[in-house]
């Protein structure tokens, strides 16, 4: 059974943030919510490295551990979508996500949240698919199309994989095996290098 | 209008009143028990199968995620 995962090959990711751009506009992202971010580590220094972040569609979702009202389910694909119909905006699984995915617009005075947004792996939502309500709750579903996720297909230098995780490992290993070395950008030496 | 006359009115005032402030302290005997861990929301159905949608996602990433 195919499982989708993202992957970012930080050695190849120039930080362009087309990623970021072409998921804003694909989904018609509400304002102040980025489904997807690029972040840079060691910024203009010597080793500097950027990683293209999002949900990261958990084998073992920690936001749907926490979630008080049961909203998560995991599709066949191994994609994590919600039910915002169900949503309560209460913020767990902003706590609990290691990625910071989830995120919410806000809905009226005094900061007060509406439902949560997140990456939805271009799959929709529980709504019909192709349908009105799953456009404007969740975005366009490009996996019922039979493509995969725009931030990954847009990517110019292909640093940024999606697809099922068997194949996306494949690629990569390939990419490391060419270079002759893994990149070294965590792992023990970056956590703990001071 | 006598002092008695104005207490019956009362007294009546307060009998058509107080079913009406104790019906707001019912509670439906009828809950709704959720099991936790189990989605509550809507199916998600799809067109195609999954064997379907595999087979067509593996040839896009062969084609749009490979090195050029």
């Amino acid at each position: 059974m195919a499982r989708m995962k993202f992957l970012c090959d930080t050695e190849r990711c120039i930080e362009c943030n087309g990623c970021v751009t072409a998921c804003k506009n694909e989904h018609q992202v509400p304002w102040g919510v980025n489904r997807r971010r690029v972040v840079t580590i060691d910024d203009g220094e010597p080793g500097e490295r950027s990683i293209s972040v999002a949900c990261m569609h958990c084998s073992d979702a920690p936001c749907a551990a926490v979630c008080p009202v049961d909203c998560f389910y995991t599709t066949e694909e191994g994609v994590v979508l919600h039910d915002k119909d169900i949503c309560i905006g209460c913020g767990y699984c902003f706590y609990a996500c290691p990625f910071g995915a989830p995120q919410y617009p806000q809905s009226g005075l005094f900061g007060s949240r509406g439902k949560m947004d997140k990456c939805t792996f271009c799959a929709g939502g529980p709504e019909p698919d192709h349908s009105l309500e799953e456009v404007e709750k969740y975005g366009r579903n490009r996996l019922a199309e039979g493509k995969l996720p725009l931030c990954a297909e847009v990517c110019a230098t292909k640093a940024l994989l999606a697809g099922d995780g068997d194949k996306v490992a494949d690629i990569y290993r390939e990419r490391v095996t060419r270079r002759e070395g893994r990149p070294n950008t965590w792992g023990w030496n970056t956590a703990y290098k001071d | 209008m006598t002092p008695r006359d104005c207490m019956n009115k009362i007294c009546y005032g307060i009998l058509i009143a107080m079913p009406l402030l104790l019906s707001g302290c019912y509670e439906s005997p009828d809950v709704t028990f959720h099991e936790p861990g189990v989605y509550k929301g809507k199916i998600d159905k799809h067109e195609l199968s999954q064997d379907e949608r595999n087979e067509v996602l593996r040839k896009r990433i062969m084609a749009v995620q490979t090195d050029r």
